[in-house]
């Protein structure tokens, strides 16, 4: 296991804890395997194999019978940073890699809890949040929730509203 | 377009930071510079392509033997301002040669809007189904009272699903509020995400490019698609365009977009399409405001969706550029309802104009998304919507839809014609089943007790391919099988007479098309 493992069981374990929901465990890729191109797509009949909900599941197991037996809840229906990776190798060889930074930024926040992930959208509005409040999230995003480049880009953001005057008492 | 006082293209690259951009130094620089210049440009050939003629990039975008990708290269190493003066060289005729080129889907389509004034979700769902029926593959809600939100958005979800699966639905409401919805699984999709040209007007949007950018990225990490919307004259109506041009303006909103890894765009005027819609050249502007998005490399939704003129030949005027070319998505949308109905405001095209819209297709043999339904199939599929709902809404406890509801919401032409709710009862039931945590899955199962075994498994489909996120890459929709039609699968390969979309090749929409069901054959006409 791995330190990031470790702290994705953790975060998991604590949004368990506060009855949030969130996305649970992944599983993690090889990092040496050969990047999907365009030609794996669409992964649902080309890939599915490559494809997991947050607690493991496969698609053929997102059945009906699956659902009304309580085996497949809400949190079973959530992509897991494995796909978003995934899905963003494939928009960069389909030529757009802007796609694939986003589908980054996107998986580092999938472990975080809804309410927790509209606040920080909400502190990033103009003139909600002090520069200090702003690189606070930088910084449990970073530590809490290993998510280094949305770290970097609420200390960017923390930057430039105070040049820009979007911070809070700036209005 | 050719604002006056719109900037030269220009670019300074120094260090692998661009310093310099359309006449404005990095120290001037707004947000939304900063943001374009760190993220919305390429810089490798910028500085080679920001040398080129651009009557001669005109030329190449609407040459059929100039292929996309081509085009692709140059535009992603554009500024603002150089992509809006390639624009401005283009006619209308070559602006809709350039659209059917540019646009990133091979197969065009279109989109709808399903609303009423009082907010009825019966008649939601009957609605929904019935425009699923005619061939929607995205359908968009708003409410008329905003705390009626979550209702609308499973009456969408279970009407469209009823209708045929794999059509995805969206509830236009606040930005967080939407976001929620998704995170439910109520919805599929998001595009009301606006962003805008000047650094003011972003401001009291209530955002700027950095939140705008992280929200993109929520909704992407719950598996849901989404694309913003900007639209020429917003910054006009909202009193702050520098004296900028509204196509230098939206240029800016388009470079926002690609640079935030957003897929796609919602943008040709769309509810401020009466102001340049009152401007010479405005409508043309309008188109290329169209095509500078898919020139990016964007998917477009292309507006036509609020009413701006009352008359019958403006209003053909206004959706004809896209309806030729074919768009991603021709309407965003077309008011399935009549227009009595839209709470967008009224559409440019609504229910009533189905049959002539229908006839449009089939004079030009042109796919504009839709086609002719039988009535007993819209009889049918609008009851089944309906009682469906019944049942969902008797499952999560909410207040109790009554079979006189589902008769009326069967052969409903408009609001007027439901029996009253009582919307206060309706309100608090709708808060109170955010309250409760109530997700999709709870609606699956609804469906499933109530003997809607189909409905349920198509919206369990509809949370299978959220695992999944093919739906997240360009210009992505579903058929009735769930297999995803998108810019990767179904790339745009128009490259002249013979190549791309064909609709005489897409022998089944054809048909429908040419069977229009109120066509008389001269032989067994009657005296």
């Amino acid at each position: 296991m791995s330190e990031i493992d470790d702290l994705v069981a953790k975060i998991v374990q604590q949004i368990g804890d506060n009855g949030g929901t969130s996305t649970g465990t992944t599983p993690t890729s090889t990092t040496n395997e050969k990047d999907l191109t365009r030609n794996d797509y669409p992964l649902y009949s080309k890939h599915p194999e490559l494809v997991q909900s947050p607690s493991g599941k496969h698609l053929d197991q997102i059945t009906l019978d699956n659902v009304m037996s309580n085996k497949i809840k809400s949190n079973d229906l959530r992509i897991t940073p494995n796909t978003l990776r995934l899905q963003g190798e494939v928009a960069n060889d389909a030529g757009r890699d802007a796609i694939q930074r986003n589908f980054k930024r996107a998986a580092e926040l999938t472990s975080i809890p809804d309410e927790r992930l509209l606040e920080m959208y909400n502190a990033l509005r103009p003139y909600r949040s002090s520069k200090a409040e702003l690189l606070a999230i930088s910084d449990e995003l970073k530590t809490k929730y290993n998510a280094p480049v949305n770290a970097g880009w609420f200390a960017e953001a923390a930057d430039y509203y105070e040049s820009r005057k979007k911070l809070k008492g700036d209005n | 377009m050719e604002g006056p006082n719109d900037p030269k293209p220009s670019i300074k690259i120094e260090n692998g930071k661009i310093t310099e951009m359309d006449s404005k130094s990095v120290k001037d620089f707004d947000l939304i510079d900063l943001y374009i210049a760190k993220y919305g440009i390429k810089l490798e050939n910028a500085e080679k392509v920001m040398a080129m003629d651009s009557t001669k990039i005109a030329n190449m975008l609407c040459d059929p033997n100039v292929p996309r990708e081509d085009i692709i290269a140059l535009t992603t190493a554009m500024t603002p301002a150089k992509a809006e003066e390639v624009i401005s060289k283009l006619n209308f005729a070559e602006m809709i040669m350039a659209t059917q080129k540019m646009r990133p889907r091979r197969t065009p389509a279109t989109q709808c809007h399903v609303t009423n004034i009082r907010d009825n979700p019966v008649q939601i769902a009957a609605d929904a189904a019935d425009a699923a029926l005619r061939g929607f593959p995205e359908q968009e809600t708003t409410t008329a009272v905003a705390r009626y939100a979550p209702l609308n958005a499973i009456s969408l979800l279970v009407g469209a699903q009823t209708g045929r699966p794999g059509v995805i639905s969206q509830c236009s409401v606040e930005e967080a509020a939407e976001l929620n919805l998704g995170m439910r699984g109520f919805t599929g999709y998001a595009e009301t995400i606006s962003v805008y040209g000047t650094d003011k007007v972003f401001t009291d949007g209530d955002d700027t490019p950095w939140s705008k950018g992280f929200l993109a990225s929520c909704y992407a990490s719950r598996g849901l698609k989404m694309r913003f919307t900007s639209g020429s004259g917003s910054e006009v109506m909202m009193g702050y365009t520098e004296g900028k041009s509204m196509l230098y303006l939206e240029s800016r909103c388009i470079f926002i977009t690609k640079a935030s890894g957003v897929q796609g765009l919602q943008n040709g005027g769309v509810s401020c399409i009466g102001i340049p819609g009152s401007v010479p050249g405005g409508i043309r502007s309008v188109l290329g405001e169209n095509l500078l998005c898919m020139m990016m490399d964007l998917e477009c939704a292309s507006a036509n969706d609020q009413a701006f003129s009352h008359s019958d030949m403006r209003r053909t005027e206004r959706l004809l550029g896209q309806f030729i070319a074919g768009t991603d998505y021709i309407s965003s949308g077309y008011s399935s309802t009549p227009n009595y109905d839209n709470t967008f405001a009224g559409s440019n095209t609504d229910g009533l104009d189905y049959d002539d819209y229908y006839v449009m297709e089939r004079d030009l043999a042109i796919n504009g998304g839709i086609h002719p339904v039988t009535e007993e199939e819209i009889i049918k599929g609008r009851n089944k919507a309906a009682k469906a709902l019944q049942g969902v809404f008797e499952d999560l406890g909410l207040p109790k839809i009554t079979d006189e509801e589902v008769e009326a919401a069967t052969y409903a032409n408009t609001s007027k014609d439901m029996p009253e709710r009582n919307m206060v009862e309706d309100m608090k039931a709708a808060q109170d089943l955010m309250d409760r945590g109530i997700t999709a899955v709870d609606v699956v199962k609804a469906l499933y007790n109530h003997g809607f075994k189909d409905v349920a498994q198509a919206v369990l489909d509809l949370q299978k391919q959220k695992v999944c996120g093919d739906f997240l890459q360009t210009s992505a929709i579903f058929d009735e099988n769930w297999n995803v039609i998108s810019a990767v699968n179904d790339a745009n390969d128009y490259r002249g007479p013979g190549t791309g979309y064909r609709l005489q090749e897409d022998k089944d929409e054809w048909e429908r098309i040419k069977n229009i069901p109120f066509a008389i054959d001269p032989q067994h006409m009657e005296l």
